[in-house]
């Protein structure tokens, strides 16, 4: 499946039962905003402002108390089997399957959709080979690095070509080199591939280096800035950083950083 | 729980038989002093009490092979039929927590009935001796495979779990994808476990009304007040025990040779 899709996002609320008390904890306040097919977008903010919450939630995972995602028209969650091959995740641990090797855990997927075998392996070659691991087809997930694994994970997310990539705060646990090359490497094969890409991430540097747009999500769980990076000059790009920062601190929107940037800047 | 044992059986196994065959060495100095203990007690004992080697070498090599036979092949047939039953139990409760609630306590209870007792019931129940040992096996080692296995299942991390879902897989694929490769490890240290299980329960069932078998080898020995022959028949059971467990360990090794 090729193309990219369209996602809209309207009221959305969460709340969790909490473990400890009969009040329930608010994971998402209350989110609305749209993304274009083809656009890629980094969602950015503090740890427990609901960012995977809100991606469980895109993945058809999890279910929201209040309001409601839809993906193309229709919601992951409710029509959960719909999405099969058209939306695939990069999780922030490789989760690789241990027991199977490079090659079956990127052949996993097209397993899943029941693709011919061999066609399951021509194509799992292929993506291992554009992630340079040609040489690493049968090892096991233990015999590779943190990088190389990471690598794997985005092979078998690519390798159903789906229409909406999602990616979990997939590149911060490895060293600045690694998630580096291998932010690079996404950036590139979603741009190459037109697909819709939603990366999660607290690292702004990771969201900024994305050059779409960025979703600052405040605590708990709402839209504190919704930034289109187009046109920015590296002078606004270098201040907005800063910007960012105290907004997440403050947790109050600025509305100032989301003001449309003229052509000419 | 480590990255590479998802389900973290790995110590369990390790435990229950690999060690014996990793350290060859060590294994074989402990059973050469163990035997020069018995020799050293077999000189100062009666024979009636504590035979020498010599008696129980020459008991060892005049048993009634066949009775080995027998005895492992019902040993084979009630595992193969345990383990079945225990893993299409374990997956139904494991797919649906109702029919759990309704099964776990009947296996609790089924786990809490002494051995002797289902020997008894058996042969108030049945007429057939094989039907009677075969019983008796399947209803002492199925539980073990149901509980261990549903613990395998239920110990599968949420992070693979929710890898998985994202893909959209059927109820099946989910299963055979995931659930039942992780639960792998444990499967295996729950059929060690009913190995050694089973051999000690089928010698008590065939204690009991059976007229072939290693249990009844020893009744016979024990009616001839044939000690030697005792000491033999439980040298190979032990001997039965020890093979099976390397066999395993072998399938094991290779099976599981993704981890490290």
């Amino acid at each position: 499946m090729t193309g990219a899709i369209d996602i809209e996002v309207c009221g959305l609320q969460k709340l969790f039962q909490s473990t400890v008390s009969d009040t329930p904890v608010l994971a998402i306040d209350r989110l609305d905003f749209e993304i274009r097919a083809g656009e890629m977008v980094a969602i950015v903010g503090q740890t427990g402002c609901g960012k995977s919450t809100f991606l469980n939630m895109l993945i058809g995972l999890d279910r929201p108390t209040r309001g409601h995602i839809t993906i193309g028209g229709r919601k992951p969650y409710d029509d959960f089997d719909h999405f099969r091959g058209v939306l695939a995740t990069v999780f922030q641990q490789d989760r690789l399957l241990p027991w199977r090797s490079a090659l079956d855990n990127v052949r996993l997927p097209l397993e899943l959709l029941g693709n011919d075998r061999h066609e399951q392996t021509a194509r799992a070659r292929v993506w291992l080979d554009r992630l340079g691991l040609s040489q690493f087809v049968g090892a096991y997930p233990h015999e590779l690095s943190g990088g190389m694994r990471q690598r794997v994970a985005l092979a078998r997310a690519f390798v159903v070509g789906p229409q909406l990539l999602l990616a979990d705060e997939a590149f911060g646990h490895l060293d600045e080199v690694t998630s580096a090359a291998l932010r690079t490497d996404f950036i590139n094969l979603a741009r190459n591939e037109g697909k819709t890409a939603i990366v999660v991430t607290h690292q702004l540097e990771e969201a900024i280096e994305m050059g779409g747009r960025i979703l600052v999500f405040g605590r708990p769980g709402h839209l504190l800035a919704d930034i289109h990076l187009a046109n920015w000059s590296s002078a606004r790009l270098s201040r907005l950083r800063g910007d960012i920062q105290q907004m997440l601190q403050s947790n109050v929107p600025n509305r100032d950083i989301t003001k449309p940037v003229p052509k000419e800047l | 729980m480590s990255e590479k044992d998802p389900i973290g059986s790995k110590a369990l196994a390790g435990f229950i038989g690999r060690d014996a065959f990793r350290r060859p060495g060590e294994t074989l100095i402990a059973v050469a002093i163990f035997a020069i203990v018995w020799e050293l007690l077999a000189w100062v004992c009666p024979p009636y009490v504590i035979p020498g080697w010599g008696r129980i070498f020459h008991s060892f090599i005049e048993l009634n092979g066949d009775f080995v036979i027998i005895s492992l092949l019902r040993v084979a047939a009630a595992l193969v039929i345990s383990f079945v039953l225990g893993l299409g139990v374990a997956v139904a409760m494991y797919s649906s927590a109702s029919f759990e609630r309704y099964a776990k306590p009947l296996v609790r209870l089924f786990m809490a009935v002494p051995v002797v007792c289902w020997i008894l019931f058996s042969v108030l129940w049945f007429r057939g001796v094989e039907f009677r040992i075969a019983f008796v096996l399947v209803v002492t080692c199925a539980p073990v495979f149901i509980v261990d296995c549903l613990d395998g299942m239920k110990g599968v991390q949420k992070d693979l779990r929710d890898m998985l879902r994202s893909f959209r897989p059927t109820r099946l694929q989910f299963l055979t994808k995931l659930i039942l490769p992780a639960t792998l490890p444990v499967i295996f240290t729950s059929w060690k476990i009913n190995i050694s299980l089973a051999i000690r329960v089928v010698t008590i069932a065939e204690l009991v009304g059976a007229v072939s078998g290693i249990g009844y080898g020893l009744v016979v020995a024990q009616e001839l007040f044939s000690v030697a022959d005792v000491f033999a028949w439980t040298l190979v059971l032990v001997i039965i025990l020890f093979v099976a467990e390397a066999i395993l360990g072998r399938i094991e090794g290779r099976m599981l040779r993704w981890r490290v």
